[in-house]
This record gives structure tokens, sequence and C-alpha cells, in this order.
């Protein structure tokens, strides 16, 4: 483990990425205590303060301090997208090992029905389900889920076709193991690396597919803290004071770049042969 | 040999190399004194990790970035080839020491035309123009032997086989004369045949040109050939070099001692012959077994239209007797893990199997019953031991399967215990144990069950020649212990032909013939047999 940090660090992707994803999720857990103002407080006669010792990041349209915020809302961007990136790739992993085991036809009639459902674009289909399923927080992450899915089957199927013919599933086979056992505990744990490294690089795609759909107002509801439902809600008073528009849209634009970059560094540590 | 009146070609003194790693310096070369002689073939021997490709790419100066050159000097000639520069070292690779690898077919690039490749090297080097260096080429070829030089130079890498593929290294090896050629395990990715008619042309050219070669390899039979003069590398040391007959006759020192006691010998029988007669049934009798490959297109079976599947084994039908040791012997492509595929159930297969009275038609006969008897074990230990799981969870799963489930950890340490390795092994993950204990893993998860048939697949042939006789001890001694019978499957003639009690050959599919061991080497036998005994190297020691 402290050889694996090692490695991480000694590139700088994985060292920045590293530090903004862990300072990502300090804020995630003591946000809310670290808060200094009520975020839902509304002062009428505070509004569209610039920023200054009391509004640390300014206030916005109803007077409430943007920098609390953030700390809270993180709770609500990341750990959802976090939450539905899990899901989907788990969903994905599965499908993609189940298939690359199977082979032969059953192969092929899942990939394609996967590249079917590729072919629509992610943003696109978790509208689709938002729309049917109805708007709320739960429903967006669903659809995040369900979106994610298919990408990470076909990637998974890709690491898993080599693992299938990899001697210990042969062994596993003749020695007459249930297909279920095979997949979950042989091939499995085996194509974990290239999948994390996947999962943390849509991790940011998940925030700003969130971000997407909080700014339609097909995600969370005001007057809820998430960072899209924030910079949607700017919009509107843009002209009046650029900074409530600005800081969640940066908040979103350093917590991708943070997932993305560990993403980068991680695939080089887990790779041996670098 | 100083004796030699004239300087040594390539003289390498005192050389030191190292490798800067995560864990430290790893020393790979250790004070290397080695030299050779204009028309002098050096065998230089040693197991996996001695370094012995570490000095080739030394000599040929293409080291990796953590490499440290700590002493010593390399003279090709009078020059000291650790300060050359890199434009010096470019106009002598190729020019005046020029390398044969051992798979050629992975050094010859597969987007180019053989013509283009070799013809490449005499335009660079010899500065003729396209049309003189593609002529050259064609008369090199020839002179390697191959049959249509012309069509050859026009064809892709992957159209010709890895014999012609070879020949074609060797040529380009051979275009500018160099003064020396490093031959690094040059048959070692061939088939028998081949690798004895590469080994031919090589002597042949060798002594034509006379040039200085280095004639590195793992197998000590093959050195004992060709070489005048053997230098045995252990650990990144000279553990010995002298003469051939010196070294091989009366080795000075235990380790040379133990690498030729360990090579396998027909003459030095390790079973007992006719313990096994044949009363009554046989326990497995494999009956026209066909295994065909590929599948048949969707679209080609709704138009009707025909389709030819790959054969893999073409009715092939042995018999295994209670505790024999059968030996297959074939070139690769030859179907002999086929065969072992479909009796372990990972190919589906035609025709019948029976095993002990009972047939097995296909998949869905092979019970656990059939599983618990019939066992397999693979070439690589790497591959075929999880490297996500532990030992002991390996070991536990057959135990689970077949057996009582009820004190696994118990049952894990005497399995160790019985392919003697220490039982803290179990705790251990399969990368943390070398290439021999790993295979000692995947035989103890093998016997388990207390099998009845195990199939070996060539289960020896990726170990160190020591790490191998003592693999086969093992597996002699599990067999007197249980009565097991084995189903060998191995390129190597020369350790079948010490352990098995009778031997199959098989070639492109077809089970040629199945004689007595003891056999196997007379005149009556089919003419494939006759010549594969011919091309295998006898050891040291028993030579003729």
């Amino acid at each position: 483990m402290i050889e694996f940090l090692k490695r991480l660090l000694r590139t700088p992707q994985g060292a920045i990425g590293l530090f903004v994803v862990v300072l990502v999720l300090l804020i995630v857990i003591f946000g809310p205590m670290l808060a200094p103002n009520d975020p839902e407080k509304m002062a009428p006669l505070a509004r569209y303060k610039a920023p200054s010792l009391t509004y640390l990041l300014g206030t916005d349209q109803y007077g409430r301090d943007i920098f609390s915020r953030l700390l809270i809302g993180a709770r609500a961007t990341v750990v959802m997208a976090v939450l539905a990136t899990i899901i989907g790739t788990l969903v994905g992993a599965l499908i993609g090992t189940t298939s690359a085991f199977l082979g032969g036809r059953a192969d092929e009639f899942i990939m394609r029905t996967v590249d079917a459902v590729m072919s629509i674009p992610s943003l696109l289909f978790a509208l689709l389900v938002v729309n049917l399923l109805g708007s709320s927080t739960v429903n967006a992450l669903v659809a995040v889920a369900i979106a994610f899915a298919p990408g990470m089957a076909r990637i998974t199927r890709s690491v898993a076709l080599s693992v299938r013919k990899q001697d210990y599933v042969n062994a596993a086979m003749a020695r007459g193991e249930s297909s279920a056992f095979i997949i979950r505990r042989e091939m499995l744990p085996n194509v974990v690396a290239p999948i994390i490294v996947e999962m943390t690089i849509r991790i940011s795609f998940a925030i700003m597919l969130f971000a997407t759909l909080s700014f339609l107002g097909l995600g969370a509801q005001p007057p809820a803290a998430e960072w899209g439902l924030m910079v949607s809600e700017a919009r509107r008073y843009m002209h009046l004071s650029a900074g409530i528009l600005i800081w969640p849209s940066v908040a979103i634009a350093i917590a991708s770049i943070g997932f993305n970059l560990l993403g980068d560094g991680l695939r080089d540590a887990l790779n041996p042969r670098t | 040999m100083t004796s030699t009146p004239e300087m040594p070609v390539l003289d390498i003194k005192n050389y030191s190399l190292d490798y800067e790693t995560a864990n430290g310096t790893f020393h790979a070369l250790k004070g290397i004194n080695l030299s050779i002689s204009r028309g002098e073939i050096l065998g230089l021997v040693g197991e996996s990790g001695s370094g012995k490709t570490s000095l080739a790419w030394s000599i040929m100066r293409y080291l990796s970035k953590n490499a440290r050159e700590t002493s010593g000097e390399i003279l090709l000639g009078a020059k000291n080839l650790l300060t050359m520069s890199d434009a010096e070292v470019e106009a002598m690779r190729g020019q005046r020491i020029s390398m044969v690898f051992q798979d050629p077919s992975t050094s010859l690039n597969p987007t180019l035309s053989l013509g283009t490749q070799l013809s490449e090297v005499l335009v660079r080097h010899r500065g003729l123009t396209r049309k003189q260096a593609w002529a050259e080429g064609e008369a090199m070829l020839a002179h390697v032997g191959l049959k249509t030089p012309a069509d050859m130079m026009r064809r892709m890498p992957h159209e010709a086989s890895g014999g012609e593929k070879q020949r074609v290294v060797i040529a380009s090896a051979f275009a500018c004369n160099p003064e020396c050629i490093i031959f690094d395990e040059p048959t070692t990715a061939l088939d028998v045949i081949t690798s004895r008619q590469i080994l031919d042309l090589f002597v042949e050219l060798q002594a034509e040109t006379g040039v200085a070669s280095l004639y590195i390899s793992h197998d000590l039979a093959l050195v004992s050939r060709t070489a005048s003069r053997v230098a045995v590398i252990r650990r990144g040391e000279i553990v010995e070099q002298g003469p051939v007959q010196d070294i091989f006759a009366n080795p000075r020192e235990a380790y040379t001692r133990e690498l030729c006691a360990a090579v396998p010998n027909p003459s030095r029988r390790l079973v007992a012959d006719g313990v096994t007669k044949t009363e009554g049934e046989p326990l497995v009798r494999v009956e026209n077994v066909s295994v065909h490959y590929g599948r048949k297109p969707l679209l080609a079976s709704l138009t009707g239209k025909a389709f030819t599947r790959v054969k893999g084994n073409n009715a092939v039908t042995l018999s295994v007797n209670e505790g024999e040791i059968l030996g297959i012997v074939g070139e690769s492509g030859s179907g002999k893990s086929t065969l072992a595929k479909a009796m372990t159930g990972l190919n589906p297969f035609e025709g019948k199997i029976w095993f002990d009275g009972r047939p097995i038609t296909g998949l869905s006969d092979m019970d656990t019953a059939y599983r618990k008897d019939v066992q397999i074990i693979f070439q690589h230990p790497d591959a075929s031991l999880n490297p996500r799981h532990k030992i002991g969870e390996i070991l536990s799963r057959p135990l689970k399967l077949y057996g009582d489930g009820s004190n696994i950890a118990q049952q894990v340490g005497d399995m160790l215990e019985k392919v003697r390795l220490p039982r803290t092994h179990a705790d251990r993950y399969p990368h943390q144990l070398s290439g021999g204990e790993k295979q000692r893993v995947a035989i103890a998860r093998a016997f388990a069950s207390k099998p009845r048939l195990v199939i070996c697949d060539e289960i020896t042939s990726a170990l160190d020649v020591s790490v191998q006789a003592s693999i086969v001890e093992l597996l002699l001694d599990l067999q007197k212990a249980g009565n097991t019978a084995y189903l060998f499957i191995t390129h190597d003639l020369n350790l079948i032909r010490q352990i098995a009690h009778r031997i199959a050959v098989m070639y492109r599919g077809d089970l040629i013939e199945i004689a007595p061991a003891t056999e196997i080497d007379s005149p009556e036998r089919a003419d494939y047999t006759r010549r594969l005994i011919a091309a295998v190297p006898l050891p040291a020691g028993s030579q003729v």
C-alpha cells in the first residue's frame, strides 16, 4: 500500500489529483461543520455582496453566503456522483465479465445490446430516464448510473476477454466450478485495476452530468445547495453579481479535474510496466 | 584461451553491471571475464535470471535506463565499446556485431516484407543501392538454404514458417560479414526438427565464415553439440569455463555438476518397466476422439455456404492403464494440448472416452466423480494460479468441491507438505513464490482430490533444468504413492524417454503411433518418429 502510494505520488498528475480529491473529500466530510453561516438563511439587506470577511465569496440573490453553500453542497454533489458511478460500474463490470465468460452467441447478443444503448448520448439517456421516473435526486442518480453501465461493460469485457484465456480460469472449469463462482471469484478480481482507473475518470463526468441535470431543473430541487443547481439559479442574476455564477462553476471544475488527474495517476501507478 | 596466437575478437574484462530498481541495486553481472577468438563458438549456459541476456545486450550497447556499468571493459578488436559514442555504436551494430534473437516471429517487423528487411541492412551498412541489395539478399537467402529465394524476398513474415523466418534472420545477421555474432537462444521457439536444421545451418555458416560466435542457451545438450568452449553462468557470475569435453566430462564446480546431472538422459530410466501389464480394462480409453475449432457463422448457416472448421484432433484412439505414465510427444500444433483439453471438458469433442468402464460422450457426462478422478496441471504456473488468491485459498477449492470441507487449514498444510513446501506458504500470494514453487502448488491442487489420472500439459517446459528435475522427482514419488496414472504431454523427448512407460507420437492432429518407451528408438518405428528422435540432441556425457 505504501509502495503503491509512492508510485502514485511520483507522477505530477497523481500527486495533484490525490491532493485535490483528498481536499474535496475533507470538505464533503467536514464542510457543514466549517461553514461560517447558515446556507439557507436569507438576508434581504445583504444581496449581491462582494467577497468580504463575513462573506468570504460574497452572497447570492437572496443574500445567502456562497462559501457556506459551496461547503455544504459538496456533500450532495460529490457523494451523488461517486455513488452513481459506483453503481454504474458494478452493473457494467458484471455484465462485461459475464459476457466475456459466456462467449459465442450470448456474448454477441449482450454486446450488441450494449452497443445500441451506448449509441444514445449519456446526457440524453439520463434525461430520458429522469423524464420517465420523474425529477428527483434519487432518480437522477439512477439515470446517471444506467447511462454509465454500458460503457463500463464494454471496457470490462475487453479486459475480461484476456483473463478468460488464462489457465486459472481453465483450471477452475476443469475442476467443475460453477459459472457464478468463476465470474465472481476468479475473473472479477483480475479486472479491477483498469475498472478503478476508468471509474475515477467517470466520477468527473458524473459530477458534470449531475450539474447539468440540476441546471436543467431535473435533479436536485431548490433550495438545495447542489452546485449545478446553484449555477442554474445564478444564471438570471449574473449581470448583477458575476460571483454567484463563477464560484460554483469553479468548484465543479476543480472537483472534476481532481478526479480526472487522479484517474490518470492511477492508470500509471496500477500499470507495473511504467 | 590465451593459447590462440591471434588477438581475440571479443574480449570482456572484469565487466560488472548493476540495475537500479525500486528495491535497491541489483547486481546483474559480476566481474565477467570472457573472450572469443575468430572461428570459435563460445557457449554461454545458465538458468533464467542468470544474466545471459543482460550480457548480450551490454555487448550490443543496448541497455535499459536503470543500468549502471560499474567496472571493466568490453573490447571489440582494440576498441572499448564502453567508451564509444552513439554514432559509433550505430555504425558498429549490424556491421561488426550482429545478433540473432530467440523468436523470429517477434524479431521481424510484421508490416515489412522479408526482402525489405534484409536489404535494409545491406543498404545501411554496405552502401549498396536498393537494387543491388535486393539481388544480394536473394543470393543470401539461397545461401541459408531457402528453396525459392526470389519468392521468399517478396513474402511478408506471416507468410513464412518459423524455420524460414529464422533463416532470414540468420541471413541478415551474416549479411555484412560481421566479426562477431550473438545468438540468443535461436532455436528455443522452434520445433524439434526445424531447430535441428537451423542448428546445422548455423554450424555450417560458422565454419564457412569463421565468425566469432557467442551462443547463449539454457539447453546444455544443445550447447555441448555446437560450442567448442563453454562458460557456465550463475547469478551474474561465471562459475566455470573451458573446453566442452572438460566441462561436461569432469566438471569442477558443484553447480556445473548439478546442472549436468539435471539434464534428462534417456539412457537413465527413472521408472521401473513392466509394472503395468494390461490386465482387464484400461483406466481410460480414448476412442476416435476428434476436436474441431471454430463455430459456424450464423450467416453461413442461413445461406447454406460450406464452412470448414479447423481440425485440432483427428480421431485419436489411445488408452492409459492404472498407474501408467503415457507420454505424448509432438511438435507445437500437433494437437497434444487439444486432447488434454477435450479430456477435461475444456473443448467440445466428438467420439467417446471410456473412464473406468463408464462412457463419456460430452461435457454433460463429466460429473463431479469424473472431475475428481481426472485432474489437469498446466504449463505456466503463473497463468494457472489466480494472482489475486492466496495459496491457501487456491488449495482449499478442490477440498470444498470434492472432499470434506472440514478442517481446511489442516488439510491445506498437509497438501503443501506433500509437495515439499513449508506450511507457512498458505498465507502467500503466487507472485511471492518462485516458478518451481508455484508449479508445486499447482501439483498439490491437482492431487488434492486423490485423482486416478493426472494430465500434465508441458508442466516442466517453463522451468529451469534443475527445477525440472526436482519436479519430475516429486511427480514420480506421488505416482508411486498413489498409483496414479499420468498423461504426460511434452515436447522434450529426452525427458519423456526417461519417465514414460509408453510414448504416443502425434503429428498435425493425428496419432502416429504408440510404442513402449524403451523401443521408441528402434528402427521399426514410423518415419516421423525416427526423424523426431534423430533431431533431438543427446545430452553431454552420452555422446556418440
